[in-house]
């Protein structure tokens, strides 16, 4: 990497605890209802309502399109998550986000991040934490 | 809602198991999911960059096994036993690579009384667990499932 340019990923040195991220939004349609469905198999939902896990799997997506670069992630470790309202097709959702811990580790370091998804009325429809492992900075 | 027996918090009990046939996680499924998701880390979309890390390739989105997972039980309970998800912990242990075999094991941990009147909370563990019988996820989901009317 040269020196001046902005990093084309960013490190688990680059992560800095307790700035909020908010991500653009996308609305939920019946062709991401439908589609997840016969991806996972899974139950249709209530006519007009998205399946559970869909925001928390559109959210990851969001994630990535924030103005800085992406986070280098190794694995995506667990989470813990809740779900507290139905979202409905038709529902726009963004989110908002925030790293809590960061705690360096031999390979990489661990990141957990706090994370809500809201609906176009404000309201948060699911929210949990996130455990990330992250690369450290290839030595130059 | 569905065809199922209706089956009530009341008829389900602690200890109950459940075993899902199994899903080999293909190709397909990780560029669907990509796309849907919006999810395009290298992780699951890079061949090349891929062989240079730790997995060797491409491997699935964490939350592609989990919504995989979820379709699975689907197939083997009745609707009301995994009704609305209320709250998930989960923890990706391993990889699950493009050609892995799937299958989820579940059983009722707990049951309580829910927020509001007429629903209960039942708790259950799963794991996922591949063709070499390694256990690639595991966590603990919360389900809201209706009471017997009275």
């Amino acid at each position: 990497m040269t020196a001046g340019q902005p990093p084309r990923r960013m490190y688990f040195e680059d992560v800095q605890t307790g700035v909020p991220l908010e991500t653009p939004a996308m609305t939920l349609t019946q062709t991401h209802a439908a589609l997840f469905a016969s991806l996972a198999s899974t139950r249709g939902a209530e006519p007009g309502t998205v399946p559970d896990l869909l925001p928390l799997c559109v959210s990851s997506g969001l994630g990535w399109r924030v103005p800085q670069p992406p986070l280098a992630v190794l694995a995506f470790m667990g989470f813990e998550w809740r779900f507290l309202k139905p979202t409905r097709v038709g529902d726009t959702i963004h989110s908002v986000s925030k790293t809590v811990t960061k705690r360096s580790m031999k390979e990489g370091g661990v990141v957990i991040e706090e994370r809500s998804i809201l609906n176009q009325h404000g309201e948060v429809v699911q929210s949990g934490r996130l455990t990330l492992l992250v690369a450290k900075r290839p030595a130059a | 809602m569905s065809g199922d027996p209706a089956v009530y918090f009341e008829d389900i009990q602690v200890g109950e198991e459940y075993a899902s046939p199994g899903r080999t996680v293909t190709e397909a499924d990780v560029v669907m999911f990509a796309g849907l998701s919006g999810d395009y880390n290298v992780l699951h979309t890079d061949a090349e960059y891929m062989k240079a890390s730790q997995f060797g390739e491409r491997i699935a989105h964490g939350l592609l096994g989990l919504s995989i997972q979820q379709g699975l039980l689907d197939r083997v309970v009745t609707a009301q036993v995994t009704g609305p998800l209320a709250a998930v912990k989960w923890k990706f242990k391993g990889p699950i690579k493009i050609g892995d075999t799937i299958h989820v094991e579940a059983r009722v941990t707990g049951k309580r009384d829910g927020e509001q009147p007429g629903w209960g909370v039942v708790t259950m563990a799963r794991r996922v667990v591949n063709q070499r019988s390694e256990v690639v996820q595991e966590g603990e989901t919360d389900h809201l499932v209706g009471r017997r009317p009275a």
